[in-house]
């Protein structure tokens, strides 16, 4: 008896902590919501120091040493979407006034929605996040105006819709090239499995091969700066793809990614 | 309904509304006329399945965050492998509880619902593990089901099955591959039914470790627990009091009756060794 008692609450136990979590999950989230917007406004780098306690040299150093190439950046709240959020913004930004470079984007944009329907998606939902892709895009085709682009990216409507899109666009482009990125898989027997588990999940945090297959798939190439407590005296940075020379810089701290604007 | 119709949940939501707005055979799902954000849904149960002929509805709550936060599902028509009342959550199968992709949608909820009716429910919570008899016994009683909500009546909603829904039935057992069901807590009352409708009267449960066999049990050790105290509360009621009271306090009262067991327990056993090691401790 002693011991089908103890089953049965062990049973309601893990339903509990389950609950638990689930709960404190959604505090966490309200919290980091209430603080860091989803794309910040631009702030000098090297106010980063602030955030470092004096002894902290590693850092400090390597923040004081950046911010004469980076001088400003822009906080992105960390949900898990941050690299896509930073990339996207930053990528918007970089395509303001310019209709040309805009079609460019229309047309690869259509090419991944084709795709992805051969892929077997539903082409009722992929249009849905498409159109409103699009729809924010056609807004930056004659206008420089910075505020424009901040709203889009700080309404979580669109903003997050944005970043659905690339997540998909992420999927679609490593399902299409699984032969050579499933070398890259550790945990997941197939490349579907691993986008529908670690790529098309909303918050689900980004790591390497995210970035390469971003990247490739727009042909957009990023420099990422790695700012952690190495022993070196500059922060690493390292381009995607490695011989490229990139526009878009992201600032990489360990679980976190930022948008930095080069000098 | 007037909506701000900049959000996008309710624009996905509204186009939603439109892609379904013609009934299939396998099922048919609308929102409420006064709230985008909750529909009523009726779906076939399967066929060359235990709920052949069974026609079922049921409730889907949407979050604001709708489609980046998946919606939850309520059966209300009884059918022996959902508990009726409570909030099911869909999630990709083998993971992560919650992990829902925003490419899926209602239509992919539902299908992926009537796929996962034949599974088994292994004890999961919310599910039930009803013998074949008594689901094919609740399947032919389901027809004459009419929602007091949406005035639905499972008997008249949905076109006849032919041959056409083949394809869909394929999809439904592909997606139920995928995706998995699971009771969720719920933030929100769902609303009681009488409890002649909620649960099948006269049916006897086969197997004693589905979840309401659980709630059986821990009633009894509730009422046990009473006894050997002596202290005299008012009556458990099986099912009911369990499901609705919060499940903190029942924890609670299961710890002290662990703890209680295992004391007596230790007890014996100690009253035991003194036994054997003493030869005499009460001569008789």
């Amino acid at each position: 008896m002693t011991s089908e008692t103890n089953q049965e609450f062990n049973f309601y136990e893990d339903e509990l902590i389950d609950e638990k979590i689930a709960a404190q999950q959604t505090a966490i989230e309200k919290e980091i919501a209430n603080e860091q917007k989803l794309v910040g406004d631009l702030i000098e780098l090297n106010t980063l120091l602030n955030e470092y306690l004096a002894e902290d040299t590693v850092y400090r150093s390597k923040i004081t040493e950046l911010s004469e190439r980076f001088r400003y950046m822009r906080k992105t709240r960390g949900d898990g979407n941050c690299f896509f959020r930073a990339f996207a913004f930053r990528y918007f930004e970089t395509l303001m006034g310019k209709p040309d470079e805009i079609n460019k984007l229309k047309d690869l944009v259509n090419k991944f929605t084709s795709d992805l329907s051969q892929l077997g998606y539903n082409s009722f939902t992929v249009d849905d996040f498409k159109d409103v892709f699009i729809e924010e895009l056609e807004k930056l085709n004659n206008t420089s105006d910075i505020r424009l682009l901040e709203e889009i990216f700080n309404n979580s409507g669109s903003s997050d819709y944005i970043v659905v899109f690339l997540r998909l666009i992420v999927s679609c482009y490593l399902q299409n090239n699984s032969d050579f990125y499933l070398a890259f898989l550790e945990t997941y027997q197939s490349m579907k499995d691993f986008c529908s588990h670690e790529v098309e999940p909303m918050y689900r945090e980004s790591d390497h091969i995210h970035i390469i297959a971003l990247t490739n798939a727009l042909e957009i190439p990023v420099g990422i700066i790695y700012l952690d407590r190495a022993d070196q005296e500059k922060a690493t940075p390292h381009n995607f793809p490695d011989d490229s020379n990139p526009n878009i810089f992201i600032l990489y701290r360990p679980g976190h990614y930022d948008i930095i604007y080069r000098n | 309904m007037s909506f701000n119709t900049r959000s996008p949940a309710v624009k996905r939501l509204l186009k939603e509304a439109q892609e379904l707005s013609q009934s299939s055979e396998l099922f048919y799902a609308q929102p409420l006329e006064d709230n985008l954000f909750e529909w009523h849904f009726t779906i076939r149960g399967p066929p060359d399945s235990d709920f052949d002929g069974g026609i079922y509805h049921g409730r889907i709550l949407l979050p604001a965050e709708y489609p980046m936060k998946p919606p939850s599902i309520i059966l209300l028509t009884p059918s022996g492998r959902f508990k009726v009342n409570e909030k099911i959550c869909l999630s990709i199968s083998g993971h992560h509880p919650e992990t829902w992709l925003p490419s899926w949608s209602i239509r992919t909820a539902l299908l992926a619902l009537i796929g996962f009716m034949p599974t088994l429910g292994e004890g999961a919570l919310g599910s039930l593990d009803y013998t074949t008899d008594e689901r094919k016994a609740l399947a032919k009683k389901s027809v004459s089901y009419t929602c007091s909500v949406c005035k639905t009546q499972n008997s008249e909603i949905l076109p006849e099955l032919t041959e056409k829904s083949n394809e869909q039935c394929a999809e439904a057992r592909e997606l139920a591959s995928q995706i998995q069901f699971k009771n969720s807590k719920s933030t929100e009352e769902p609303k009681r039914q009488s409890a002649s409708e909620s649960e099948p009267s006269g049916l006897v449960r086969r197997n004693i470790t589905d979840s309401d066999g659980q709630s059986i049990n821990f009633a009894n050790n509730v009422n046990r627990n009473e006894n050997l105290s002596h202290q005299r509360t008012e009556t458990v009621r099986v099912e009911s009091t369990i499901r609705q009271s919060s499940r903190q306090s029942l924890d609670k009262i299961l710890l002290i009756i662990l703890f209680a067991l295992s004391g007596l327990f230790l007890f014996l056993l100690l009253r035991r060794a003194y036994l054997i090691v003493d030869k005499e401790p009460f001569s008789i």
